[in-house]
């Protein structure tokens, strides 16, 4: 079953046309990334996913219905964390529990569990301004996570760490997303963190905005890190790199 | 850290007790500017009269044992009035920051009457309350309402518009964001709308009770200058400074308690 499905969808922005005829379709379970430079409409699309905003034409579903407003069933991992700053590691990660009136009883196991599995046992009373990038944007992943969404948006989650910190975030994704297969639709302009993470990887270009291909990876699962130096792989990132230069 | 706190009380001690040193000193006969200013000893004399003296059968001084019924009255309507500002003030500015339409409608007509000065407001309050308790508190509200609920509209208008994505996303309601995201976004600013207001208050405190009411320490000023003492008067200015400094201290203090993720943020921390 089909959980995103995008048919000839539009965006624009006055005469910035940031979308253009786009079709894609997301299966339950799947990871998919979305690559490409800036610009090119990346973030564009999964706010129309999110529901943050409303495409010009064609049509687009979640789960089989038109998406009007941004909801817990698509739990968004924004770039900068967006965490919100006057509230503790903890009550950010039950704020969607709570605003959704589920039970403490039922929620806090869940979120207790979730911050385990991101390593941040020792600091649920610790303020956003208080971590590192790192550790912010896993409270932004366990966010999403306790509020077990049907699907996770994430909009370039890794860019503003450093290498690093990246790659271990990397193999933290893996590692979840392996135990729990919920449907990632995942924005990256990094070439190794699409082919590392996704099932799928969704070619873009700029002006107008557009999927030009779609690649998928056939790197065997369960992945780790090991993945990035195999032959396979850099067979993969060759044929996107050509297809990025214009190559073909 | 305890010393350095005490060196920082003594610091800030000392300009006024150098004022008052000078003061002293440049009087004679006890007063100054040809006898219409006293020095403080005086001051202090009369304050302490004032203060905790007992009125005898004979005394004919309105001004003995009764400081703190002027201070209670002057405090308990700045309170009462600085209340109904911040009752009105705070939602009124959450919802104009939120909502373009509210804002539209309600915006201009906050601006239009803002520039009116709550003196001007005087003979209106006197008119509909007469000469009442409520007069003076109305003003106060008044001048109290409009630094509160300008600056939190601006505060709810400047929310960062990933928190409230972030917060739909999670499944908040319309209220949840009011409450959980807009309000605790806007409290920086509508703390410095408190501040001022809080400022503000005071002065529109001295000034309706010098008018429109017979209590307090607007009053009492007044009154004690139409009697020629003016070590009274001193002593009334000296307590409105000192209860809207310490009035203003407690709300530091709770900005101080609510804004830990404010303060941690900034360069100073
Ligand atoms: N709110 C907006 N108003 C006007 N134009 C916009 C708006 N949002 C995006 N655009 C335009 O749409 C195009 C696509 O923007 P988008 O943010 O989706 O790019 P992106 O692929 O996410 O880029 P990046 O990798 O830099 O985040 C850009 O040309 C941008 O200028
Ligand atoms: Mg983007």
């Amino acid at each position: 079953m089909s959980t995103i499905n995008f048919t000839q969808v539009a965006k624009t922005y006055g005469d910035v046309r940031a979308l253009d005829r786009v079709d894609l379709t997301v299966r339950e379970g799947e990871f998919v990334a979305l690559l490409g430079p800036s610009g090119c409409g990346k973030s564009t699309l999964l706010n129309l996913v999110a529901g943050f905003e409303k495409l010009s034409e064609g049509t687009m579903s979640f789960d089989g219905r038109p998406v009007t407003k941004p909801g817990p069933d698509r739990g968004v991992v924004f770039q900068e964390a967006a965490l919100l700053p006057w509230l503790s590691v903890w009550e950010n990660v039950v704020f969607g529990p709570k605003v959704q009136r589920i039970s403490r009883a039922e929620y806090e196991p869940r979120a207790t569990e979730i911050l385990r599995i991101v390593g941040l046992e020792n600091f649920h009373a610790a303020l956003p301004v208080q971590l590192s990038g790192g550790m912010r944007q896993r409270v932004g992943i366990a966010r999403a996570f306790v509020m077990q969404p049907r699907a996770l948006l994430m909009d370039e989650p890794f860019g503003a760490l450093d290498a690093q910190t990246r790659l271990s975030m990397q193999a933290l994704l893996l590692d979840v997303w392996q135990s729990l297969k919920t449907t990632v639709l995942f924005v990256t302009h990094d070439i190794d963190e699409a082919i590392l993470l996704a099932d799928r990887v969704c070619v873009m270009t700029a002006r107008p905005g557009r999927i030009t291909r779609d690649i998928p990876i056939t790197l065997p699962r369960p992945r780790t890190l090991d993945a990035l130096t195999s032959a396979e792989f850099t067979r993969f990132k060759a044929e996107i790199m050509a297809e990025m230069r214009g190559v073909h | 850290m305890l010393n350095a706190r005490w060196a920082k009380s003594g610091l800030a001690m000392l300009l006024p007790i150098v004022l008052i040193v000078l003061w002293q000193l440049a009087g004679h006969d006890g007063a100054l500017a040809g006898g219409a200013l006293p020095t403080p000893d005086r001051v202090w004399k009369a304050w302490l009269i004032w203060g905790f003296g007992t009125p005898g059968p004979m005394s004919l001084s309105p001004y003995i044992g009764n400081w703190i019924d002027a201070v209670a009255f002057s405090s308990f309507r700045v309170a009462k009035g600085f209340a109904m500002a911040i009752v009105v003030g705070i939602p009124l500015g959450i919802v104009l920051g939120w909502s373009k339409l509210a804002a539209a409608l309600v915006d201009p007509t906050i601006q239009w009457l803002r520039p009116i000065p709550i003196t001007a407001w005087l003979p209106i309050s006197i008119a509909i309350y007469g000469i009442s308790d409520f007069g003076a508190i109305f003003l106060i509200a008044i001048g109290a309402f409009y630094p509160i609920v300008v600056n939190t509209t601006q505060g709810a208008r400047d929310v960062d518009k990933t928190w409230i994505r972030a917060a739909l996303m999670m499944g908040a309601s319309k209220i949840d964001i009011l409450r959980r995201v807009v309000l605790p976004a806007a409290l920086p600013a509508v703390f410095t709308g408190l501040r001022i207001g809080l400022g503000i208050a005071w002065t529109a405190v001295i000034v309706a009770e010098i008018v429109a009411v017979k209590s307090g320490l607007g009053y009492v000023l007044w009154d004690a200058y139409y009697v020629g003492r003016m070590d009274i008067v001193i002593a009334d200015m000296v307590s409105i400074g000192l209860f809207g400094f310490m009035s203003d201290w407690a709300i530091v203090q709770l900005e101080f308690a609510l804004l830990r993720w404010r303060r941690l943020q900034s360069f100073n921390a």
